[in-house]
């Protein structure tokens, strides 16, 4: 319809780029006039201090994040595998469901939890998942052996392993992060204490059933989460506590 | 008495008995526990709800006992929480610990326990609504913003971790029904910024442990937005100068191209393209050099040929044994009478009439039968009259002639008509005369007789006999008028051997007259006395009665006197023929009528002009008298 090719290139070039420089600029203006309130947002201050501190509640942000990411498979697993684990409804055992992991003391509730100290806590934390590092990767294996359970569960018993390891190393991360910082005394043992490694001995869940495994990881993965949760608050309580 | 007193003891026991039932005791129905929540995480209740009661006073305990041991314990405090309820205190509650929870109803008859629950209370944390819910509106470059905040739940404990909320707020308009949800994370303030101008909001707010049950909404809170109206006038007038800025490019651009725009929106007529037709001649205004191409060279015919154009013509030809043929020719105006089988003749008939075939001697002056010529051609007047006439009031022409003879030339035959004229329509019925061994048709139309008439009645299509008719009765017309002029009569003389008379060939007493006029006659058969029988042919076929043709047997000739006279013998036709046509019943009505009908020349009414009065089958006499005819015959 318009024929463009009768229009004298002379005219052509120069109309297009005004209208390319018009169009161009006045983008720019209604968006700069917006673009006047924005503030560059810094995720580290200048002073030192504020940035470690910083960082420790960002580190403890990213570990609890893994953490309820843990948990919330955990319970996905066990809300499926109740189907598959209906006979071992019978409440009878259920209550004598007996968790490896009972035999560390860890708080039951809130003034509990609270009135504990952090390093004590933080030793919890990691007796908890040291403990629970082969029993998943059995667990793992068990699934992937049962026919029963599809690929939904293999995989994420596995990722559920793979979860667990990686908290250990993040929370040994936060735990070294509070050591430097001085938050906690150095008495905290690292994974290869000796602590950790009899926490971690009891081979009494291989004799634990597939069911039960889950169902006290489950309840485990919450708890971790929960003491990681509270010991954040307790040492960086000014961001999101 | 005594019956009666039993009966009416009898009855009440069994109204009491009834009634007895509905109060019977029995073991109290079963307790059911419809619920276990803990709003912060620190404490529980758990609510049950009661079975029957078998009609007496029931007691409710719950027991519980928790995971690791096998002591059952009751419940502490049945009352803080309500009837039938059962609320643990922090002291009771433990977190990440089964309790197995068991209701018991007692009555006076026994126990019933209830389907133990197992709760953990990690999982069952409903915590209440948040609280404190605020709205503040605040402008933002004079964009209305709602910032909504609220608090937790007091009971919960978020400060210290124990307890992670996720909110959620939901806001409406007043009046609506439906909420606007907004999850809001763990955040305590959330910011809304699609509001009316001027409208009434509430909002709501909600929570949940990440791993719990949603709470209660809050309470509402209404805020109401003020009225504003955007002062952002910057923006707009930036796009109302670009948008002026388009516009003008847009003008351009159609300005630019507006003859192409034109043609596609308004697509040009297309002017008329004739052949050789140059308009550029016509606008100088040389109007006949523009046409001068559209004129053909061959139009209109500049040389008009009419005996090329005529086509038709008639064929008369004779079979071998007996009668005659007659072919109708194409050529009708020539009036040439063709005689197909013929070998003497080789003209193709015109003017063959002319000839010395003329059967009838055709005076002028002295011979009362004469021929009428027409101008216009047609037939002999005198000839005309229908058979259907009344016999007293025509004329018996009759013409006899034997066609028998396969030397009859077209000219012999065309000499017929002239002496006698009376064609009738002949319906295809009977014939009277009837052994004739063939059916002849007999158009003759008389070249000489026929002269070319400009008439307007119809160029016939050739072959058509109806053509003939109208030539027929256009003749007979020409003779009525007074244009015509002359009357010429035509004697006609018959003779029994009128086919002799043609082997002879033209009888010295027959004369042409000069008159030339041509005539349809149609030999419908000619039978075993030597007779034919001629048919007028009717012209008015046309006008509705198609294809018909009024046998009006005139031509039975008699014999030829001694004066050279054709004795015509006038059949009579059937009365049903008289019937066919309406208009030969006009015809035939006027004819009877006055027996000598004149009509106008459009009208094309058979005129047999009577000579003498004709009785049926009857010789009028032998002649044709040609002074008879101009006179009416009443």
């Amino acid at each position: 319809m318009f024929q463009l090719k009768s229009w004298p290139q002379f005219v052509l070039l120069p109309l297009a780029a005004g209208v390319c420089a018009v169009w161009v600029g006045m983008v720019c203006l209604v968006f700069c006039s917006r673009l006047s309130g924005m503030k560059a947002a810094s995720i580290c201050g200048n002073a030192q201090a504020e940035c470690h501190f910083l960082s420790l509640a960002n580190l403890f942000d990213r570990v609890i994040q893994h953490s309820a990411r843990m948990h919330g498979i955990s319970n996905d697993l066990h809300s499926e595998f109740e189907l598959y684990f209906l006979p071992s409804k019978n409440q009878v055992s259920r209550v004598g469901r007996n968790c490896h992991t009972s035999n560390i003391l860890t708080p039951n509730g809130k003034e509990n939890a609270q009135r504990i100290e952090r390093e004590e806590l933080t030793e919890v934390i990691m007796k908890l998942l040291a403990a629970w590092r082969d029993p998943l990767w059995h667990f793992h294996q068990s699934v992937a052996r049962n026919h029963r359970f599809n690929g939904y569960g293999s995989n994420k018993s596995l990722e559920m392993s793979d979860m667990a390891h990686e908290l250990r190393k993040g929370v040994q991360k936060v735990v070294e992060k509070m050591q430097t910082l001085g938050v906690i005394s150095n008495s905290v043992g690292g994974l290869a204490s000796p602590e950790a490694l009899l926490a971690a001995d009891g081979s009494g869940w291989r004799f634990m059933k597939d069911s039960d495994l889950l169902y006290c990881f489950r309840r485990d993965s919450n708890k971790i989460q929960n003491y990681l949760k509270i010991l954040k608050c307790r040492i960086v309580p000014e961001h999101g506590c | 008495m005594k019956k009666a007193e039993g009966v009416i003891i009898l009855w009440w026991l069994l109204f009491f008995t009834l009634h007895a039932e509905g109060t019977s005791y029995s073991l109290p129905g079963k307790p059911t526990l419809t619920n276990c929540r803990s709003p912060e995480k620190e404490t529980f209740t758990c609510w049950w709800e009661p079975g029957s009661d078998g009609g007496l006073p029931t007691t409710y305990h719950l027991y519980y006992r928790k995971e690791s041991s096998d002591a059952v314990h009751e419940c502490p405090d049945y009352r803080t929480a309500g009837k039938n309820s059962c609320f643990f205190n922090k002291n009771d509650t433990s977190i990440w610990i089964n309790y197995n929870i068991t209701v018991v109803a007692t009555n006076a008859r026994g126990s019933t326990f209830s389907d133990p629950v197992e709760i953990d209370v990690v999982y069952i944390v409903k915590p209440n609504p948040p609280e404190k819910v605020t709205a503040n509106v605040s402008w933002n470059k004079s964009w209305p913003s709602l910032r909504v905040s609220w608090d937790p739940p007091q009971k919960a404990d978020t400060r210290s971790g124990w307890i992670t909320l996720i909110y959620e707020l939901r806001i409406k308009l007043e009046g609506e029904d439906k909420w606007e949800e907004h999850p809001a994370g763990q955040q305590k303030m959330y910011n809304i910024y699609s509001l009316q101008s001027g409208g009434t909001y509430l909002v709501q707010v909600r929570c949940r442990p990440d791993h719990g049950f949603w709470s209660e909404w809050s309470d509402s809170t209404y805020f109401k937005v003020p009225d504003y109206f955007p002062q952002e006038r910057s923006i707009w007038i930036i796009i109302m100068i670009f948008s002026v800025f388009i516009f003008l490019i847009l003008i351009w651009a159609i300005h630019m191209n507006s003859h192409t725009l034109k043609h596609h929106i308004l697509p040009p007529v297309p002017g008329p393209k004739i052949k050789g037709f140059d308009k550029q001649l016509l606008k100088s205004g040389k109007s006949r050099d523009a046409f001068s191409s559209l004129v053909g060279s061959d139009f209109p015919p500049t040389t008009t040929n009419y005996e090329d154009l005529l086509v038709e013509y008639l064929e008369v030809y004779i079979p071998e044994e007996q009668g005659l043929m007659l072919e109708e020719g194409k050529d009708l105006h020539d009036g040439s009478l063709k005689s197909k089988s013929y070998t003497s003749d080789s003209d193709s008939g015109r003017g063959s009439c002319d000839s010395h075939a003329l059967l009838v001697d055709k005076s002028e002056e002295e011979k009362e039968v004469g021929q009428k010529s027409n101008q216009q051609g047609g037939r002999t007047e005198m000839d005309l009259k229908r058979p259907e006439e009344s016999p007293e009031e025509n004329i018996l022409n009759y013409s006899h002639a034997n066609v028998g003879s396969p030397d009859v030339s077209c000219e012999k035959v065309k000499t017929w008509p002239s002496l006698f004229s009376p064609l009738t329509e002949n319906s295809s019925g009977p014939l009277d005369q009837p052994d004739s061994p063939e059916m002849a048709k007999q158009h003759c139309l008389s070249d000489s007789l026929f002269p070319p008439s400009p008439l307007s009645s119809p160029f016939a299509p050739p072959g058509h006999k109806e053509v003939l008719g109208s030539n027929y009765q256009e003749y007979s017309f020409g003779n009525l008028h007074p244009q015509t002029g002359s009357h010429q009569y035509l004697r006609a003389h018959g003779n029994m051997n009128v086919a002799n008379i043609g082997h002879k060939g033209v009888p010295a007493d027959l004369q042409l007259p000069p008159v030339r006029s041509t005539e349809y006659v149609e030999v419908q058969k000619v039978n075993n006395e030597n007779m034919v029988l001629l048919y007028r042919v009717s012209s008015d076929v046309e006008k509705g009665c198609p294809g018909r043709r009024h046998t009006e047997e005139y031509s039975r000739l008699k014999g030829v006197n001694n004066d050279n006279g054709l004795l015509l013998l006038q059949r009579m036709v059937s009365e049903e023929e008289m019937n066919i046509c309406p208009y030969e019943d006009q015809e035939s009505s006027g004819l009877t009528d006055s027996g000598y009908t004149t009509s106008t020349a459009q009208k094309s009414t058979a005129y047999i002009p009577p000579a003498t009065q004709v009785l049926d089958e009857r010789v009028a006499g032998g002649y044709v008298d040609t002074s008879m005819f101009t006179l009416p015959i009443y």
